[in-house]
């Protein structure tokens, strides 16, 4: 089975924040939530980086260690999914993820943050497979349908990969080999505890 | 707008400085000088840092871009915590139940005298039973939190489970704030009385009495045993309170560093408070023979108070005579 | 293909748990998850502005039901230049999806944010619904027929009392080819060349100053091409922004050549970022630092001497002008030392293929036009133009800039730049099947007036219109200044925003001071808002180039044919529905359509795209835009999987309709679509025969220039029967030449029709007036190009400067230089006077310098695009950048006073101009420089003008433009406004 992975290209990226419109066009994802978002590095200095970020579906995810409800769930494409029918916006995920991804509807003060809501990879949620209600709690699934996370196809540059992750790595070992430099694999260390060596 | 994040431009403008100020028409090969992963998280040393930059969009937090550390707080969340809960909860019941097992109920040794003296009055009970009941629907919907995905969640199915947490943290972020005025009036009530003192001493070396029939240290209103209760109760629920109102106003709290802070703290306070709550229950309850009733009805037998509170007892007694009013005391026929 | 299982199921239910269900959480709804999702909570300004209609919009769209059929529509996206082909998913009759579209050459399934954000368009909760009137002040409904009656009344009447010309029609760089061509005839039959669009403010120098220079106004190469670079300058460019999927073939390019980019720019861009060396500059000294590139390439002997001598003209005079660039003199003026600019000039020279890129930091300028022409002798001095790898790789802005210029929506073309000649006139008639005389009696006579002399009608029609950038100052000019029969008296305005010129306070003058304004756009735009009119002022709903079909031109001239995607939106309709309705109301409608297929349209009769393009098609010779038949381009939309990458080729396993085309046909595509010339991916490339897109510079210019030859030496095309330079065919030639026995008697009898049956004239019509193919037929079969083989020009004698000199801007922070380097003589053009020397001079006097010690540029945001209107009513794009912003450097906001992210006040030098942004404080722009992004409008001043737009149709995002600051500074060739350098204070608010 696949693993599935993300690796943003910072050689590659220019902020073009197509991965973050192409996310809110696919799932229609309300203003004020950033399942996926471009954070910019040395930002207006020689050796500036943009970095496109969102869940990673990190491998022992700590999101879900921290859960109290045991929300999330991870695929057999290693894809970390929640059921937002049991989420209780209590926030704790939103402190165990390295990335930020853990997104809420609301402003957290007083508890009321609502349902989380995140990155699926582009797969669903708990719902029947491309039904309307996980459409409308979750958005589209992709990965059903045998297409890969929009964020990624988009991609102006070919920065951000999606897919399996020894493919994934194999592309981009090939780039760096090929342009004789590379900024490294962000966030894989974090993730998944390994990282794209050339 | 954009957002600058102070920590990590100033970490890594150092670096560059030399570049930019140099000269500003300078020549320089971007690609070449290239942040990349390995040296953003050299820079960033172990000081809990994120490697951060600049987004366009409102959400500071969305700058930062990679926070490692978020795992060790998850790790200590999601195990650690999960396993100070269970060994406190379940220590001291099981020390509980050696106690009982070992030591029986401690009895009235006079046997009831049937003279009631008023020990608490209804200021004092409204007072403690708000705390009391608000307490431990904190420390469930509390507990649950941390463990109960791993009790419960199996039990009743993760549906359920997930409606009885919602309520449960509904019940949590309202119920804190009658317990933290219920607090407060503990405190201005009972105060005086639990300013440790000479006595206290004395009380402790005999273990309170509580190991050996028959032995019984004087105390006045509250013993050393009471007073480390109340003192827990107070120390522990204003950590609990304070820690409480930054969870719930995350905003105030400050980094989510902070936040992160404030959450352990509150676990191991809340963990270590339940365990002290839990003997105090006993001993107000079934681990001693006329103790529910001082805030029960108020009222305490003569004997009981003579033999756990006999300072307070003549402090009652010399009371009574000088304002003349036999208030404290009153004979049961 | 993926197949998705999941390691845990949705909790199995116990008993106990379905006993529980019942206390469970409700399962979240639509309507209820878009509750909890944050729209229908308020938090941030720009939420709260957003109305019911938005959240309804949302729940009826985005889901995909995979039971139901789903159709693919073919499309591109409508924001820059680049052309990404957008695939939509349809389902009944809704937008619910979009697709990769991995078989376009162009973006191979990519976008940046604004093409991965078009669906939201037809969503459309900010679109203008239906036509708006303004009564005393307050925005009324009314229907399409009120509206056309009334605007066509009043467009009478001014035509009545002030003549033609005092109409002007503002076109866009958003219409389809045909839209835009439609436009342009529209102009034609009312009788005006006051016809402008969005290539006025962003590439009209770029146009004048290569087609001055080898002959077309257009891009050489293409994006894909810069993949066979080993050498990129980009100077005044940040396509990281501007043209984001154009990176993907840079940065490619970049890689597998291991190639050197070099970026020239005042502020470290996005783009500079990704460069192997980035050279910073003082903005408007281009002309200084490419000139002392060519001293050190004449210095050195990098030159390329074989090229030069076999296809340029006038280099050396090039060369004794450059000696004055010494490397000091060169610091001086820019601020980069000579040797970085040396190593700079030699990576150029030396690591060939090399190309140059540019946008508007090199257009927008006083200097515009010297500025493309330095670039260009750069390119010439070092043999790069016309073959694989090199070239001018101009990157247009809109996404049918291109076309739209190609199809004279200019003051100074008729469509396919064949000018205002009554020449042009005459072949435009005969395309029209017009008489020529008619149009003359539509053309103003403009009386003598402020020492000028008097204009017949058909004088008149020769004489270039007023352009976009001046619009406002024709409103409000003395009558007499200005050199046609009256002022501007009414604006209709088709796609174009309001706040893309400087000096917006004289602008909103101008607005007031109309008689009638007519806005026809999707978006009420910033014509709509910025005023204070309360009567006379229309709105019209265009809708979006998705809900209509048309072609359009990317910016390497290939033409894609787009699909309607839906239906118009709400009342909108398509531009040839309106051009056409309006058309019928001003009485020309029957003979402006006359070649037209017409069919019924959502209100009523519309020309077809596919019979406009056919009329192109049999007029537009001088462009090469005849091959490209609507059938031929939506084969290629159809078949896209079959060209090649780099070459953009269909390789030799393409159906046969494709085979060995260029994608998209780029133009010129020579003769009838019978034809099928591929089209040039490559302009002026000699090393492919002209039937496979070879092509040579165009000798335009005349043949010879002081006793010397402008037609190529040696140079030619392989197959080519003449070796060595040729004029452009004619009849006559042919029959010189005796390939005349070629031609069919056909072809024959269209050429003695074209020329009335004179001798003379018979042998004078060319391949650009000959509109049988005959000419350009025969040319190719024997291997000619039909325009000529000429040199390029090193000297354009006909320009201000024929060889750039370096000018101070008007505007200048070195007041010290400005003797030295003062800007060009006052003039006249476009009917209109120019003083910037005077503003320039009085500058220098005034110490502006000393009070507005801040240099200030513009540029472009990758989330928005133009004027803004649409992009900022986008909320998936809005929510990206939520305020108007300064960029200032850290040492100037010190000393200011000024924090990232606070208020501040920036303050220009003409008319006590402010605006109130934030302060984005950030290294990015050095010290004594700030930049201002050029896409918001809606506030003004510091006051928001959020309740002048129609209820419903403001943007989420307002803010201050920059252009309110921006100020005087015109190119003395093309009107092209000064965006690019002024001067400011910024104070914390």
């Amino acid at each position: 089975m696949a693993r599935m992975k993300f690796l943003c290209d910072a050689d590659r990226c220019i902020e073009c924040n197509a991965c973050v419109t192409a996310c809110k066009n696919e799932h229609e994802v309300p203003w004020g939530i950033n399942r996926r978002r471009v954070v910019t590095l040395n930002d207006g200095l020689p050796g500036e980086r943009s970095v496109s970020m969102a869940c990673m579906h990190c491998t022992d995810a700590p999101c879900a260690a921290v859960c109290p409800v045991n929300c999330f769930y991870t695929t057999d494409d290693a894809v970390v999914l929640h059921n937002k029918d049991t989420c209780i916006g209590c926030g704790y995920c939103s402190y165990a993820c390295p990335f930020g991804a853990p997104q809420y509807p609301q402003t957290a003060n007083f508890g009321t943050r609502g349902k989380m809501d995140k990155c699926t990879y582009c797969s669903g949620g708990p719902e029947e497979d491309m039904s309307q209600a996980e459409y409308v709690k979750y958005g589209a699934n992709r990965l059903a349908e045998g297409k890969l996370p929009l964020c990624a196809e988009m991609c102006s540059t070919k920065a951000l990969l999606a897919g399996d992750g020894d493919i994934i790595a194999d592309i981009y070992r090939e780039r760096v080999v090929t342009r004789g430099y590379g900024s490294g694999a962000w966030g894989w260390r974090t993730a998944y505890g390994e990282t794209v060596t050339v | 707008m954009q957002i600058l994040s102070r920590m990590m431009i100033a970490l890594l403008a150092v670096g560059f400085l030399s570049l930019t100020t140099m000269d500003a028409q300078a020549q320089v090969n971007p690609t070449a000088q290239s942040v990349n992963e390995d040296s953003m998280f050299e820079a960033l040393g172990a000081d809990g840092n994120a490697v951060a930059g600049r987004t366009s969009i409102p959400d500071q937090n969305a700058a930062n871009l990679i926070k490692p550390d978020n795992k060790a707080w998850a790790a200590l969340q999601g195990t650690t915590l999960n396993f100070v809960f269970i060994v406190a909860i379940v220590g001291m019941v099981v020390l509980l139940t050696l106690f009982y097992v070992i030591r029986g109920r401690i009895r009235v040794e006079a046997g009831m005298s049937g003279r009631k003296i008023l020990r608490f009055n209804s200021l004092d009970r409204f007072a403690h039973w708000t705390l009391a009941s608000t307490f431990i629907i904190l420390a469930l919907t509390g507990l649950n939190l941390v463990i109960g995905k791993t009790v419960i969640l199996p039990i009743i199915g993760e549906n359920a489970f997930g409606s009885l947490t919602a309520f449960g943290k509904l019940a949590h972020n309202y119920l804190a704030w009658p317990f933290m005025v219920a607090l407060a009036l503990i405190l201005i009530l009972w105060v005086i009385d639990n300013i440790p003192d000479k006595v206290d001493l004395a009380w402790i070396k005999q273990g309170g009495g509580l190991l050996k029939k028959g032995v019984h240290p004087p105390a006045k209103k509250f013993n050393a045993g009471q007073k480390v209760v109340f003192w827990s109760v107070i120390l522990g629920g204003v950590a609990l309170s304070f820690t409480g109102v930054m969870l719930l106003f995350p905003a105030e709290a400050g980094a989510a560093a902070d936040w992160q802070f404030f959450q352990t703290i509150h676990a191991l306070a809340a963990a270590v408070l339940s365990a002290i709550i839990i003997a105090h229950i006993y001993i107000g309850s079934v681990g001693m023979e006329g103790a529910f009733d001082a805030m029960g009805s108020g009222e305490v037998d003569e004997n009981w108070a003579k033999e756990h509170h006999a300072l307070w007892v003549e402090e009652v007694e010399v009371k009574a005579k000088t304002s003349g009013t036999a208030r404290a005391s009153t004979p049961a026929e | 293909m993926l197949v998705k299982r999941r390691s845990r199921e949705t909790a199995t239910a116990g008993r106990l748990s379905q006993m529980a269900a019942g206390m469970s959480a409700k399962p979240m709804d639509r309507r209820s998850f878009l509750r909890a999702s944050g729209l229908s909570i308020g938090g941030l300004a720009a939420v709260a502005t957003m109305g019911a209609g938005l959240t309804q919009r949302v729940e009826a769209a985005g889901f995909t039901d995979m039971a139901q059929p789903i159709e693919i529509k073919k499309n591109m996206c409508t924001h820059c230049s680049v052309g990404c082909t957008v695939l939509a998913e349809v389902q009944n009759g809704v937008w619910v999806g979009q697709e990769p579209a991995y078989n376009s050459p162009i973006n191979r399934g990519t976008h940046c944010a604004k093409g991965a954000s078009v669906r939201e368009v037809v969503h459309g909760d900010r679109r203008l619904k239906y036509p708006m009137k303004k009564v005393g002040g307050e925005w009324q409904r009314i229907t399409w027929e009120q509206a056309l009656d009334e605007i066509a009344a009043k467009m009478g009447d001014i035509r009545e009392t002030s003549g033609a010309d005092s109409v002007y029609l503002l076109g866009s760089a958003k219409f389809s080819n045909e839209g835009s061509y439609l436009f342009r005839k529209l102009a034609a039959f009312w009788g005006t060349n006051n016809v402008d669009h969005q290539a006025r403010i962003c590439h009209s120098t770029t146009v004048a100053g290569v087609a001055n220079t080898w002959g077309y106004g257009a891009m050489t190469n293409s994006y894909n091409d810069i993949r066979n670079s080993k050498t990129v300058i980009v100077m005044g460019s940040n396509a990281a922004e501007a043209h984001p999927v154009s990176l993907q073939h840079i940065l490619e390019g970049k890689e597998t050549q291991r190639a050197n980019v070099i970026v020239l720019d005042p502020r470290f861009t996005r783009t500079a970022a990704h460069a192997t060396e980035y050279i910073r500059f003082r903005p408007g000294t281009d002309i200084a630092v490419i000139n002392g590139m060519l001293y050190h390439i004449f210095e050195n002997g990098w030159e390329d001497t074989e090229y030069l001598a076999q296809r340029v003209y006038g280099m050396d005079q090039v060369r004794e002008v450059v000696k004055d660039y010494t490397p000091d003199v060169v610091e001086r003026i820019s601020g980069i030392d000579g040797d970085t600019l040396k190593r700079a000039a030699e990576t150029f020279a030396k690591e060939r293929p090399a190309t140059f890129i540019w946008c508007m930091g090199g257009t927008q300028h006083t200097v515009g036009t010297a500025n493309v022409r330095a670039y260009n002798l750069l390119l010439l001095a070092t043999g790069n133009v016309g073959s694989e790898g090199n070239g001018a790789n101009i990157f247009r802005g809109h996404c049918n800039v291109q076309g739209a210029t190609d199809f004279g929506l200019d003051v100074g073309n008729l469509p396919c730049y064949y000018g205002l000649g009554e020449g042009a006139w005459r072949h435009w008639a005969r395309v029209w099947d017009v008489p020529y005389d008619y149009f003359v009696d539509r053309f103003d006579a403009v009386p003598a007036k402020g020492g000028r002399d008097a204009r017949t009608p058909a004088e008149n029609m020769t004489i270039p219109g007023i352009t976009s950038t001046r619009w406002f100052d024709a409103v409000t000019i003395d009558s007499e200044e200005i050199d046609q029969k009256d002022n501007i008296k009414a604006m209709v305005v088709f796609g174009h925003g309001g706040n893309t010129v400087p000096r917006m306070q004289d602008a909103r003058r101008g607005m007031d001071a109309l008689d009638l304004l007519v806005v026809a756009d999707p978006h009420p735009t910033t014509f709509a808002a910025l005023h204070s009119r309360t009567d006379n002022t229309y709105l019209l709903p265009i809708c979006t180039q998705f809900e209509c079909s048309g072609s359009r031109t990317a910016s390497n001239r290939s033409i894609q044919w787009g699909e309607k995607v839906v239906d118009p939106i709400f009342e909108s309709d398509n531009d040839y529905a309106v051009i056409y309705a309006l058309a019928q109301r001003l009485g020309f409608a029957d003979e402006m359509v006359k070649n037209f297929e017409l069919v019924q349209g959502k209100f009523g009769m519309e020309p077809t795209p596919e019979s406009i393009m056919r009329e192109i098609n049999r007029g537009g010779w001088s462009t090469g835009y005849t091959g490209q038949s609507p059938e031929r381009l939506k084969a290629h939309m159809a078949n896209q999987q079959h060209f090649d990458l780099v070459t953009l080729r269909a390789k030799p396993d393409a159906p046969e309709e494709i085979r060995g085309d260029f994608y998209g046909l780029p133009w010129p595509c020579w003769g009838t679509p019978e034809l099928r010339h591929p089209g040039s991916h490559i302009l002026y490339n000699t090393n492919v025969a002209v039937r496979d897109g070879g092509g040579t510079f165009r000798p335009r210019f005349g043949l010879e220039r002081d006793g010397e030859t402008l037609l190529a030496e040696g140079s030619f095309n392989p197959g080519s029967e003449i070796q060595d330079g040729y004029p452009e065919f004619t009849l006559g030639l042919l029959k010189q030449l005796g390939w005349d026995s070629d031609l069919t008697a056909a072809e024959l009898a269209v050429m003695e029709d074209i020329g009335g049956g004179v001798e003379d004239a018979v042998d004078g019509v060319s391949w650009s007036t000959d509109l049988s193919g005959g000419i350009q037929r025969v040319a190719i079969e024997h291997g000619c190009v039909p325009y000529g083989n000429g040199k390029a020009r090193a000297v354009a004698w006909n320009l201000p400067d024929p060889i750039p000199v370096h000018r101070e801007p008007i505007y200048s922070a070195r007041p010290e230089l400005v003797a030295e380097y003062p800007t060009n003589e006052d003039r006249w053009q476009q009917r209109m006077p120019n003083i910037g020397k005077a503003v320039q001079q009085s500058a220098v006097d005034r110490n502006v310098a000393q009070d507005f010690p801040i240099i200030l540029t513009s540029g472009r945001l990758v989330e928005y695009e133009g004027g803004g209107e649409e992009t900022r009513s986008n909320p998936w794009l809005a929510e990206l950048q939520q305020d108007m912003f300064v960029e200032i450097n850290p040492a100037d906001a010190t000393a200011r006073g000024i924090a990232d992210g606070g208020w501040v006040w920036v303050y220009g030098p003409e008319g006590g101009s402010k605006a109130r942004v934030k302060a984005l404080v950030t290294e990015r722009v050095n010290a004594g420089l700030a930049f201002m992004p050029f896409h918001f409008a809606g506030w003004f001043e510091g006051e928001d003008q959020r309740g002048n737009y129609p209820a419903g149709t403001d943007p989420i995002v307002l803010g201050e433009s920059v252009n309110v600051i921006t100020s005087y500074g015109y190119d003395p060739v093309t009107g092209m406004h000064e965006g690019k350098v002024t001067l400011c204070q910024i104070a914390a608010a």
